[in-house]
């Protein structure tokens, strides 16, 4: 009997928890379906229900709103930048983990300590750069900020990569293999969960990050922002009186790419982590 | 070092004619023995460089240490109403050029000590009568034992332009005046040296930074401190309980947690910060209930207000972030921790049992080590990323207004961490100076924290251990 309550009482708490993490979802979901437009504050569920804001997000851009044309730049900011990232990281963690040259130890100390500056630090003059270079206002910038210092973030990668058998790249050598052969014929195809890791997280990367990109796109045009930028501004003071719940069905709908890549990557999420970090 | 060094004197002594030659026009010594293409190729960068140094950086360069003189002065032509500007100096762009120009000017240097040693090292394999590599030869070892460098350029040049020389301009800016009244190109700024870090430790009638500085300070380090072990153990307790053999739906209760991940931090957190607002659904609902009146006869809120100031007052807003931050950082953890706690050997959690242990005793003294085993350098990690977590704070905060004179003078707020307070001053006040001076206590910090807990990791004595 006592056993009883206490799973019961288990169960309770998951539920009162599970209740907690999911309100503000629920929230989320309910507000976008609301005619309201503006921020409800009495009532937790809309009083009238409608499908406007999603119509509004998809079919009627207005000044402020453009949601095709952001979705369609972090699309393809997100793709380029992915591509780059992941050639990039698993490039350096190669070099690091399967090739022995001078200076690599000191390299790979020094790229742990320029991770240690503080990412907001560098960002106004990254800024200053990208104007040098003339690539603000522009999409090309935007990959560029975020692909470009992706090298640094290896060690992950590295750590998996430590984990295949030296034993492997010792034979293909004795074969006659090249670094070139051995690196895509045999690293690659064994590192399938880092890959999809590294793929998942840096296509992922742009459609979180407002503040760069608020940064870097100065346009006052909605065409050129993209969508983490323009759900931002929809909750800015003097719009979210009349955007509130088109922000929210935004944030619903960006949330299905995304919740699609959590479920392919769950697969290899754990196994990819644990994999590069502990192995014993 | 002095390897180096005398690797490149001995190159000079015993080298011949093409050797010596390549100390002026770098490809030739190339080009003597044979290696024309490679010899053209050397050269045209010498060519690019000396071009780039000269018509653009050199100039730079020589106003580094004043970081120009000549103020931007426009003069209205009243007859053509056509505006003159003079040839102005911007100190901007004379730092930012400056230290790119210099940075090239090291890389040069670099490259024409190993050119010189390569070439003399082509004359040596000569001289023994061993081969000399053809053109399509040094392209085969650039994918084979050379390959390394092919594979590390493009992303040396990538973390170059985004992050080292950012870097090294930040840490520049922090060492001058550039803030919002020495603004290029209408205003030029110079050298101060250690005045602004001076400035951060004092307070006196004019500047408040040293009374912020710290206060600042300590809740950024009580708030990493805080939040990640609040999440952590939050994250391993809630894994538990949905591990539980008892409990029945696991699958369904993980993915209520984890729904919560795949919706965008902005998202949530800008939305939770309206529901917690001071007119917002939570402080209705409160009103409904009767707790802002239980609460003010209390004393716990201010007679003259009607609503719980979650996120406009401070104490408040302290205690309220923490918590939302469980709500967002407890998923993560328990994600991450159901895969270790899976792998416990169960032998052991059995023979615990069959030896009579308390579920309380099995927690702390198996599970509790074993994960501290496993996760504990990402504790680190994960304490550095709280220290520099700019997302919770500024989203939820954004539209705080600070009740205190003192932290309004230097544009901080009670809620704010150092890297907040530091986007602050950069967007809002164009303080460029004492950001800077900001970020490299930042960057203090970390490396300390770092090197304090991490020097295995830097080292990299395990990283042969698995292979």
């Amino acid at each position: 009997m006592r056993k009883k309550i206490k799973i019961i009482g288990k169960h309770v708490l998951l539920a009162v928890l599970a209740f907690i993490w999911l309100v503000p979802i629920v929230w989320l979901l309910v507000t976008s379906f609301s005619a309201y437009k503006g921020i409800n504050t009495l009532h937790f569920f809309p009083t009238e229900w409608s499908l406007d804001n999603y119509a509004q997000i998809f079919f009627r851009p207005d000044t402020v709103v453009n949601f095709p044309a952001w979705f369609r730049n972090s699309l393809v900011i997100g793709t380029f930048t992915c591509l780059i990232s992941t050639f990039f990281v698993l490039m350096v963690a190669y070099a690091m983990s399967c090739m022995r040259f001078r200076g690599r130890k000191q390299l790979m100390s020094f790229s742990v300590i320029l991770g240690m500056f503080p990412g907001v630090l560098s960002m106004i003059a990254i800024y200053f750069v990208m104007k040098l270079i003339g690539l603000t206002n522009s999409l090309v910038g935007l990959i560029v900020v975020y692909s470009a210092g992706s090298g640094l973030g290896f060690l992950i990668c590295k750590g998996f990569f430590d984990t295949i058998p030296s034993s492997l790249r010792e034979s293909a050598k004795l074969e006659g293999a090249s670094q070139l052969k051995i690196f895509t014929r045999i690293v690659i195809p064994l590192s399938k969960p880092i890959i999809v890791y590294t793929v998942i997280n840096s296509f992922l990367a742009p459609w979180m990050d407002f503040v760069m990109a608020n940064l870097m796109i100065r346009s006052k045009n909605p065409e050129d922002w993209t969508v983490a930028m323009g759900l931002y501004k929809l909750v800015e003071k003097t719009l979210v009186g009349n955007y509130f719940s088109v922000f929210c069905a935004g944030g619903i709908i960006v949330a299905i790419p995304i919740s699609v890549l959590f479920v392919i990557m769950q697969r290899f999420y754990v196994e990819g982590i644990t994999g590069g970090a502990v192995k014993g | 070092m002095k390897k180096y060094l005398t690797e490149f004197g001995r190159a000079i002594k015993h080298g011949d004619i093409w050797t010596r030659l390549s100390l002026l026009v770098m490809g030739i010594g190339y080009v003597g023995h044979g290696q024309i293409i490679k010899g053209i190729l050397i050269t045209l960068i010498q060519v690019g460089f000396c071009f780039f140094t000269g018509r653009v950086s050199w100039q730079y360069i020589c106003k580094l240490n004043t970081l120009g003189t000549v103020q931007r002065e426009e003069k209205l032509d009243v007859l053509t109403l056509t505006k003159t500007v003079n040839d102005y100096d911007n100190s901007l762009q004379i730092l930012l050029f400056g230290v790119i120009g210099i940075l090239l000017i090291v890389a040069f240097i670099l490259l024409y000590i190993g050119n010189l040693k390569a070439v003399f090292q082509i004359q040596q394999q000569k001289e023994n009568g061993k081969h000399v590599n053809s053109f399509r030869e040094d392209l085969n070892d650039l994918v084979n034992g050379k390959f390394h460098i092919t594979l590390l350029t493009l992303p040396a040049i990538g973390v170059l332009l985004i992050n080292v020389i950012p870097i090294i301009f930040m840490i520049c800016v922090a060492f001058t005046n550039y803030d919002m009244q020495h603004q290029p190109p209408t205003y030029l700024f110079t050298w101060v040296g250690w005045e602004n870090f001076v400035q951060l430790l004092t307070t006196d009638a004019t500047t408040t930074f040293g009374f912020v500085f710290t206060r600042i300070l300590i809740w950024t380090l009580f708030w990493s401190v805080i939040a990640t072990f609040s999440t952590y153990f939050g994250g391993i307790l809630l894994a538990k309980l949905i591990n539980d053999k008892t409990v029945r739906w696991k699958k369904m209760w993980r993915t209520m947690f984890v729904i919560t991940i795949a919706i965008p931090q902005f998202v949530t957190l800008l939305l939770i910060g309206k529901m917690f607002g001071d007119y917002g659904i939570v402080n209705s609902f409160c009103n409904k209930i009767g707790l802002v009146d239980l609460l003010q006869r209390v004393g716990m809120i201010s007679d003259g207000i009607r609503y719980i100031p979650f996120l406009s007052k401070p104490g408040w807003a302290h205690v309220m972030i923490i918590l939302i931050n469980l709500w967002v950082g407890i998923p993560y953890q328990m994600l991450s921790a159901t895969g270790i706690l899976l792998n416990i050997p169960e032998d052991q959690l059995e023979s615990a049992r069959i030896d009579g242990a308390s579920e309380a005793q099995i927690f702390w003294k198996i599970t509790m080590p074993y994960m501290l085993f496993v996760t504990g350098p990402s504790l680190i990690t994960a304490l550095i990323a709280n220290i520099n977590n700019f997302n919770v704070i500024y989203l939820l905060t954004h539209d705080y207004v600070t009740p205190s004179m003192k932290y309004a003078n230097s544009s901080a707020k009670e809620v704010d961490l150092l890297v907040t307070w530091l986007f602050t001053l950069t967007n809002e006040d164009s303080n460029y100076k004492m950001a800077s001076v900001i970020g490299i206590c930042v960057f203090i910090i970390c490396a300390a924290l770092t090197l304090f807990s991490f020097s295995r990791l830097l080292a990299g004595n395990r990283e042969e251990e698995f292979q």
